[in-house]
């Protein structure tokens, strides 16, 4: 039996009620803010000794004092009078807990009088109704840290079944920036979630959006972490190793050369994939690029009428001058340009119910499209994708966007995102729940501001993910500004330090001052939790993550310098046929352009022939030999002048 | 723990004649508080000369472990046949001082009685009572012959049976503390009332109430004049119930502005063997500063802060608090 921490005080003016109790303690007892705490009824109900747990939420402290000017007196009115007082005045510690359980559950009474105890691991157990999904044989949880209070080290499950789904899904998490919480947390519970979720629930992968800095392109690299964390690590029975699987997607650069990642040490390439799209991976997200006065109804018909009739097929018109196949958006220019000529020479104004401004302006916006997305747009058609169809249990698949433009990240998050529900939705995409982490959601689901595409994708799946296994993990330094039913669908919520402006928005009213207090200045690698079993927030440590921090990474392995075009091109070529040269490139390129170059690169990588070096020559032209001139001993004879010659030369 | 309204209801089972009284906060001690009259009294000097003056020297020491002090409560319940049963509680209890902080010396003392005059009830009656209460049961005419049927008087009798058993009780934590203690303890009062307290050096007694003052003349100028950290010469305190005890006045507050009793405690201590009559001044200074150094914190808000030490409002609180 442990020690008696408090004990249970009710007055008239502060009574106990069925969600509330108060007690006192000694002055150096163990208790703060977010403790854990067991109450043992002094009289049974029913013939049962009632148990009652609580989390305190609010400490008072004071003393006999009826007026400070008493201890002004008391020391002549100087503070520092210290020796003048031998004795301490009498002072109470007064704590205020929240109830989460009751045991037994009826029936629900006021919290009644008797001991208070420092919750021990199974009482913390019990009390967060963790009993529920720790029993073995149903074990459904994930450790997400570990409580620490007065001696206790508990650690704290979520429910597998509230976090991935299918009960309830998705985590929010808030926090300020700059403390390595959001994204580190994410980083910690992802290892957890790889680690214990639950083999009879199937696959789990993850796909992160990298979306600033180096923060996930080193989640395959070991990290150094402390004993403390060590420690962390073993109480959650997680191993404290950088993620085994992980796969790196970026696009190019502008230059098409160079990959638009911080991750482009030769050193790390092994795992980092180009990431384009052509033609028609774009328009059938043109909405996500284009804006409410970009489509209106009839640019929107013409748009449609395109990827219906135009895209990917023989396209012929009486007005055109040739038959078209538009695979890229070269090939679209180059049909817009046939378009706009035919009806220039007709004199006319509308082609096929299409308006000749409607169809100037979509062919501006989506020419527009391959500039703003350059390097992850391929204007060849070509396409490196997600492996949609095999992706891997316990992987994580990184999409760095954070070197984009914001239209095509926004492009990126809205294809991918609605590629993994369609797989799951037809139940082929290789793993039965995908977590999709999304940093800075104050961006793509604002509270206020434009209906975008990326909002009412974002909505959708927090309110129908859980069903698919499509489970929406997103951080953001300000929950209050997130679309309340983004933040509201989440079942797990997360919340690092606090930033007092945010603390005061209604969102948190339902805390108490105190456990605000504690939330401005939570320490790193401390977490308050909110979770379907958890009747009220609970404070929990968090190991750092064992990897490497994109500081670190960044340091270690510095980018690689932007290489020539044969360079990168032979680099990526090497990843399927090792025995290339850049002598060889040279040879078969000596005549091409850059742009030549690159789309053989592109239709090779997409291809992936067995004969890399044969199937990237076929594009190009042979190479004439060289031969020396050589000058003829003597000179021609001039030619015999014509006799009939009627001008008399 | 017998309360008004228990006794009330059971002696109203018990003597369906008996009325019950009207309860409230208000308590006999309060009621009749100031009773006795003002007396002075010509005390002998202990210490060298007439009764003067002597600034305390030194600073200000702390030299108390523990301090003692009791209370008592009592009302009147009912009334038979107009003879008032009045119902008493009486509590003591020693506080002792660890590292600034005051907790519990061994076990507070409490009792609950019943007091009535046995003279004025019908035997039948106090039969009764006596069968439901027991020990609890005191009767305030034994032993006073001077006993009248005036209701104020008889409340009057079971108010000083009260008081005689909450002194019983500070008696006992006293004795106890000097059988296991050698530190000096704080006892709020006179000392003299046991012998075994009265001459142990490790008790001090501290009265608040100057009803008697020990000076008369030029000495009760000098006792009503000294100031702050002040004390008056030692003298001797006799009684004939009681132990002779030295005792001196001290001022702890500086009277300007106030009465000039503000401030103004009256210390008993041990009296001194005849070897130890000479050094009887070192031993008022050393103990004066013990009760200077109690001076903070204050121990408002009592309204007899001038006066009272903070342990002993500790020991008030204390006894309130669990009653």
């Amino acid at each position: 039996m442990s020690e008696v921490l408090g004990r249970i005080v009710a007055t008239e003016r502060r009574p106990n009620t069925p969600h509330e109790f108060h007690f006192w303690t000694a002055l150096d007892s163990p208790v703060g803010i977010g403790t854990i705490v067991r109450v043992d009824a002094r009289d049974g109900v029913n013939g049962v000794m009632p148990h009652v747990y609580g989390v305190v939420t609010e400490g008072f402290s004071w003393t006999d004092l009826a007026s400070p000017l008493h201890d002004v007196m008391g020391f002549d009115g100087a503070p520092g009078n210290a020796s003048l007082q031998q004795t301490q005045r009498a002072e109470i510690r007064l704590y205020t807990a929240a109830v989460l359980r009751h045991v037994p559950e009826e029936p629900l009474q006021p919290v009644p009088m008797g001991t208070v105890f420092l919750a021990d691991e199974a009482d913390v157990e019990t009390a967060l109704r963790m009993d529920a999904y720790l029993a073995e044989g149903a074990r459904t949880g994930i450790p997400i840290g570990v409580y620490r209070a007065g001696g206790t080290d508990a650690p704290i499950y979520l429910d597998a079944d509230f976090l991935i789904g299918p009960e309830a899904a998705h985590l929010n998490i808030t926090g300020v920036s700059g403390l390595a919480t959001k994204t580190s947390a994410v980083e910690w519970l992802l290892q957890s979630i790889f680690t214990h979720f639950p083999a009879q629930k199937g696959s789990v992968a993850a796909v992160c959006f990298n979306v600033k800095g180096p923060d996930l392109c080193f989640l395959d690299q070991p990290g150094e972490i402390g004993d403390a964390d060590r420690g962390l690590y073993e109480r959650c029975g997680v191993s404290p190793e950088p993620f085994a699987n992980v796969q790196y997607f970026a696009p190019y650069k502008s230059d098409g050369v160079s990959l638009n990642t911080l991750r482009s040490n030769e050193a790390l390439l092994d795992n980092v994939t180009a990431l384009t799209w052509g033609l028609r991976e774009v328009l059938q997200y043109a909405e996500v690029l284009l804006n409410k006065d970009d489509i209106d109804a009839k640019a929107d018909a013409l748009i449609d009428f395109i990827k219906e009739n135009v895209l990917d097929k023989r396209f012929a018109d009486p007005m055109l001058e040739r038959p078209h196949t538009v695979t890229s958006f070269a090939d679209l220019d180059a049909w817009f340009r046939d378009v706009l000529r035919g009806l220039e020479k007709k004199d006319d104004q509308s082609w096929r119910t299409h308006h000749v401004a409607t169809i100037r302006k979509v062919r501006n916006r989506l020419s527009n499209i391959s500039l703003r997305c350059k390097g992850l747009v391929a204007d060849d058609g070509a396409t490196s994708d997600l492996p949609f169809g095999s992706f891997q249990d316990r992987t994580v698949y990184v999409i760095d966007v954070a070197g984009l433009e914001e239209d095509a990240q926004d492009l990126i998050f809205a294809r991918v995102v609605t590629r993994l529900r369609e797989h799951l939705e037809k139940r082929d995409l290789g793993v039965q729940h995908v977590v999709v982490f999304v940093d800075e959601l104050n961006k793509y689901a604002p509270a206020d501001g434009p209906d975008t595409y990326v909002r009412k994708m974002l909505l959708d799946i927090a309110e129908r993910g859980r069903y698919l296994g499509l489970v929406l993990f997103a951080a953001q330094q300000f929950r209050s500004q997130v679309h309340r039913r983004v933040v509201g669908n989440s079942g797990t919520a997360l919340y690092g330090r606090m930033d007092g402006d945010e603390l005061a928005t209604p969102g948190y009213a339902v805390l108490s001052p105190a456990i605000k207090t504690k939330l401005a200045t939570l320490e790193k690698g401390q977490l308050m939790v909110r979770h379907p079993h958890f009747t009220q927030p609970i404070f929990v440590r968090f190991p750092r993550p064992s990897i490497m921090r994109g500081g670190d990474g960044v340091s270690r392995y510095p980018q690689a310098a932007t290489p020539s075009l044969h360079s990168a091109v032979l680099r990526t070529l090497r990843q399927m046929d090792p025995d290339l040269s850049l002598g060889w490139l040279q040879d078969v390129t000596i005549l091409a352009t850059d742009d030549e170059i690159l789309r053989a690169r592109n239709d090779v990588v997409r291809t992936r022939p067995g004969d890399v070096r044969k199937a990237f020559a076929s594009h190009f032209r042979s190479a004439v030999a060289p031969r020396t001139a050589t000058r003829s001993t003597a000179p021609a004879p001039l030619p015999a002048m014509p006799t009939d010659d009627p001008y008399g030369f | 723990m017998l309360t008004a309204r228990t006794v009330q209801r059971q002696l109203a089972a018990l003597l369906p004649e008996c009325r019950p009284a009207g309860t409230g906060d208000s308590t006999l001690e309060i009621a009749g508080q100031g009773m006795d009259a003002p007396r002075l009294i010509s005390a002998t000097m202990l210490e060298g000369g007439p009764l003067c003056r002597r600034l305390v020297p030194g600073a200000p020491t702390p030299g108390f472990r523990a301090f003692l002090d009791g209370t008592q409560r009592s009302e009147v319940v009912s009334y038979v046949a107009g003879v008032p049963l009045v119902l008493g509680h009486t509590a003591a209890v020693i506080r002792e001082r660890r590292a600034g902080r005051m907790y519990t010396w061994g076990a507070p003392l409490s009792a609950s009685r019943v007091y009535g005059p046995r003279m004025m009830l019908a035997r039948a009656a106090w039969a009764t009572l006596a069968a439901a209460y027991g020990d609890a049961l005191v009767d305030t005419s034994d032993g006073d012959a001077d006993v009248t049927s005036h209701p104020l008087a008889l409340r009057d009798a079971a108010i000083h049976r009260v008081q005689g058993h909450r002194e019983a009780l500070e008696w006992r934590l006293a004795e106890a503390w000097c059988q296991r203690e050698d530190d000096p303890l704080f006892i709020d009062g006179g000392i003299s009332g046991s012998e075994a307290v009265a001459v142990s050096p490790a008790t001090i007694g501290v009265v608040k109430s100057h009803r008697t003052l020990y000076a008369e003349g030029d000495a009760l100028v000098e006792v009503l004049s000294l100031a702050h950290r002040e004390r008056s010469s030692v003298f001797r305190v006799t009684s004939p119930k009681r132990t002779t005890v030295a005792s001196w006045y001290l001022r702890l507050r500086d009277p300007e502005g106030h009465d000039p009793m503000w401030g103004l405690i009256r210390v008993e201590s041990a009296h001194p063997s005849a070897d130890a009559v000479d050094r009887i001044g070192e031993r008022a200074d050393e103990v004066s500063r013990w009760i200077l150094a109690e001076s903070s914190p204050l121990a408002l808000p009592d309204a007899r802060w001038d006066k009272m030490v903070y342990g002993i409002r500790d020991c008030e609180e204390f006894l309130r608090a669990t009653r």
